[in-house]
């Protein structure tokens, strides 16, 4: 496949991956803001107010909005076509690259995310904004995921797919490993698993299982109340679920595999042997370990490696 | 001027009015037969039904994304072209005749364009002014004496027909380079399909869809000698160029890459494209940028867009190209006067497709009747496309008609001139109801193996009131147009 289109696949899906989590993001922040008191603390930002740190977003907003409140950031976060980081920009991006790859990824998903963008800058998305905020992420989230099911469903597992499952699943790793990071460090101190939880604590890292849509799933395959080590070792950890960073890891290092094919003892590419060792170390490693070791170091290192993963698929396969 | 007789239900064709060549009603105002069940179904729909459809299919093509960019405003905004419901019919004998006429005419541009590359016959013979050839913006020097696979030049020709006030179809333009619009011909008759099914199953519509197996069977067979599969490329300018949408769906419907510049790159004289798997070869280019962008090193030096070295593997024989360079003379406003002089002296026909009559500034007498006549002629620039570069007398001010009297006279090589032609005009769908806008026809031609005119074409609509204008880039629209299959080959 050319570069250029190789390139152009894998960040389509890295934006609407974004799109999708900076709607979950948003959609549970609204949510834990409308139970009283969630926004005490002094230090502690608001859930809303969160998004803008894990999205690395608060300077740039503070520029251009001095003193604003909850609906403003809202606003930002979503529509605001100047903020990369919106999802109307992580849209608009996420097309102007599938449009450069339009006789690649077929028709039906072509016209997903023609219609997404299309929806969002028009003036249905506006109303529904204001008349159910929930609703229209929601809708936000259901067209992204639809996308991804198109993607399942009508393309054929050769290298369009796989570009498009590594821009997916490394995005989906990262911004896992930030909203981790900001919902550990917003409490200055990482969770202590012997102190008890507070009404408050159980509201917020209940929020943060139901933003991964990991709530159910959680509550069965730990068996246990909802406190802060069995969330981390299930959104880390968890072989299983879509969204743990493992489960993540697995799908990268497997999609890359593919593109590089050779066989199974042979590393072509430094991007596999970083995918390969980060994920042997998630499978082995015991969530008293992360905490021993140090919480936030632990999910920098996966930060980094992550980067690194990016740079190396970069120089491999774009750069020809 | 008359209203069309129509039975019970008068609010569809309530407001429409007879004039110039009216393609639906005879003079008197009655469906001409090839028409009949069209306007019979049209009038048991009904204008709320009709606009319910409209908008379907309008938000289909957007859907789709199947849009073109208007340069000039905001850099460059994505629009979709209007597309009008109601379809443009053809009957078999008429295609018979424009099909042959075009076949002849493609035919003989292409002897044309050889000839001026190699012997020059033709200007020796003083048939065609060489000074007209010569000073051609599309004449290429750098083509002198190369010869071209097959001596085909002029692979995809799109040959914009209209049709005047005694109902003749005539040649307005040739577009010889890399026309644009067959996506639209596709694109059209599949949205038709989704919302008028019952319509098709009622008339005998020749297909279109094998438009993308005849172009692909064409660039196989271009490819360089020794080449049993070539791999074959559609070169764009970007996702920028207004035509963006039918550069990716050709390479789609062919399943064939869709390359920009900086793509490729050339290795010893061969062309290359940049995989995620290192260089592999590339053996034929349907390339959709002009010939000047082409190649960095042997035309514009300032373009990012083509491929530095292509020229010199075209030169080589190693890669075959759609369009040949240099076709641009073939399609010269100041050569299509001369164009049913070169059917007759290369083929020995006279042309069964007529020109529109036209005249040269360069002639004295042509001259001083342009200039008197401004008012009432169409004036273009030679070297100009796209609706852009033109003076329509009849809607123009003194400013305009004073400054291209400025123009012809300083340089009267630069421009043609034409009397306003009213176009044949088509019922077509305005604000609920039917009214007569005026139409052309651009159809398609390959040129392979056999010379093949696609059965159809795109019918293009000037949607404002009275306009002549049916550019795409000036307002108009596009209608689905169906060729009808005969009695005797139905």
């Amino acid at each position: 496949m050319l570069s250029r289109v190789a390139e152009s696949l894998f960040w389509t899906s890295r934006y609407i991956e974004r799109a999708e989590n900076v709607a979950r993001l948003l959609d549970i922040g609204l949510n834990l803001e409308l139970d009283a008191g969630v926004q005490a603390g002094p230090g502690d930002s608001s859930p809303v107010e969160l998004a803008l740190s894990i999205l690395a977003s608060r300077e740039s907003f503070q520029a251009g909005n001095p003193g604003a409140d909850r609906t403003a950031v809202l606003e930002y976060l979503t529509f605001d076509r100047r903020s990369p980081q919106s999802i109307l920009g992580m849209v608009s991006r996420a097309r102007e690259n599938a449009r450069s790859t339009q006789e690649v990824i077929g028709v039906d998903v072509w016209r997903q995310i023609n219609r997404l963008y299309l929806y969002l800058g028009g003036q249905r998305a506006r109303r529904r904004f204001v008349a159910s905020p929930s609703g229209f992420y929601t809708a936000i989230k259901e067209s992204c995921i639809l996308f991804e099911g198109l993607i399942q469903n009508t393309l054929p597992r050769d290298e369009v797919y796989h570009f498009l499952q590594l821009g997916r699943y490394l995005e989906r790793v990262d911004i896992m490993g930030r909203i981790l990071h900001a919902r550990c460090q917003s409490r200055i101190e990482p969770p202590d698993p012997t102190s008890g939880e507070t009404g408050l604590d159980l509201v917020r890292w209940t929020g943060l299982l139901r933003s991964c849509s990991a709530y159910g799933t959680y509550l069965r395959s730990e068996r246990d109340r909802i406190e802060p080590v069995g969330v981390i070792r299930f959104l880390v950890l968890d072989p299983d679920f879509p969204r743990a960073i493992r489960f993540c890891v697995a799908r990268c290092r497997e999609s890359l595999k593919e593109i590089v094919g050779g066989d199974d003892d042979e590393v072509a590419s430094s991007a596999e042997r970083l995918l390969g060792r980060l994920e042997s170390e998630l499978r082995y490693i015991d969530v008293a370990e992360i905490f021993d070791r140090g919480l936030l170091p632990f999910l920098d290192g996966i930060q980094t490696t992550c980067r690194r993963v990016g740079e190396e698929i970069q120089r491999t396969f774009f750069l020809v | 001027m008359l209203a069309p007789q129509v039975s019970e239900d008068t609010a569809l064709f309530g407001r429409y009015r007879l004039a110039a060549y009216d393609e639906m009603f005879d003079p008197r105002g009655r469906p001409r037969a090839h028409y009949r069940a069209l306007h019979d179904r049209l009038l048991r729909l009904g204008p709320e039904e009709l606009d319910r459809r409209h908008r379907l299919a309008d938000l289909s093509m957007r859907q789709q994304g199947i849009t073109f960019t208007v340069y000039g405003r905001d850099q460059g905004v994505e629009r979709i072209i209007p597309f009008d419901p109601i379809p443009r019919l053809v009957d078999a004998d008429e295609w018979l005749t424009i099909e042959r006429g075009l076949q002849q005419r493609v035919r003989a541009l292409n002897l044309f364009i050889r000839d001026v590359y190699h012997d020059r016959k033709i200007l020796r013979d003083r048939v065609v002014p060489p000074e007209l050839v010569f000073g051609a913006s599309g004449y290429r020097r750098e083509c002198v004496g190369l010869r071209v696979p097959r001596d085909v030049y002029m692979h995809v020709s799109g040959i914009d027909l209209i049709r005047g006030e005694d109902g003749r179809f005539l040649v307005l333009e040739d577009n010889c380079r890399t026309p644009s619009g067959v996506s639209y011909v596709l694109k059209n008759r599949q949205v038709m399909k989704q919302v008028f099914p019952a319509l098709f199953e009622q008339h005998n519509v020749r297909p279109v869809d094998d438009y993308t197996d005849n172009l692909l069977a064409m660039l196989r067979w271009i490819a360089p000698p020794g080449c049993d599969d070539p791999a074959i490329v559609v070169l764009t300018p970007g996702v920028h160029n207004s035509a963006y949408y039918e550069h990716s769906f050709l390479a789609r419907q062919m399943g064939v890459e869709l390359v920009e510049g900086r793509d490729l790159v050339l290795d010893r004289g061969q062309v290359f494209r940049r995989t995620t798997r290192g260089l592999q070869r590339v053996d034929v280019i349907y390339r959709r940028i002009d010939d000047d962008f082409l190649d960095p090193l042997t035309f514009r030096t300032d373009s990012l867009l083509g491929v530095p070295g292509l020229i010199a593997a075209y030169h080589a024989g190693n890669v075959g190209l759609a369009n040949a360079l240099g076709t641009g003379v073939a399609d010269d406003k100041g050569i299509y006067p001369f164009a049913p002089d070169i059917i007759r002296y290369y083929l020995g026909e006279e042309p069964i497709l007529g020109n529109v009559e036209t005249f040269r500034p360069l002639v004295p007498s042509h001259r001083q009747h342009i200039l008197a006549n401004l008012d009432r002629l169409v004036v273009k620039a030679v070297d100009a496309s796209g609706g852009y570069g033109m003076l329509i007398g009849p809607a123009s001010t003194r400013e305009q008609r004073e400054e291209f009297a400025r123009k012809i006279e300083q340089n009267p090589r630069g421009y043609i001139a034409q009397p306003t032609i009213q176009l044949s005009r088509h019922p077509t769908f305005i604000d609920g109801s039917l009214d007569g806008r005026h139409v052309d026809l651009r159809p398609f031609v390959l040129y392979g193996e056999e010379i093949q005119v696609l059965p159809g074409g795109l019918t293009r609509v000037a949607l404002p009131e009275g306009s002549l204008v049916v550019n795409s880039s000036q307002g108009g629209g596009t209608k689905d147009t169906w060729v009808l299959r005969g009695a005797e080959n139905a």
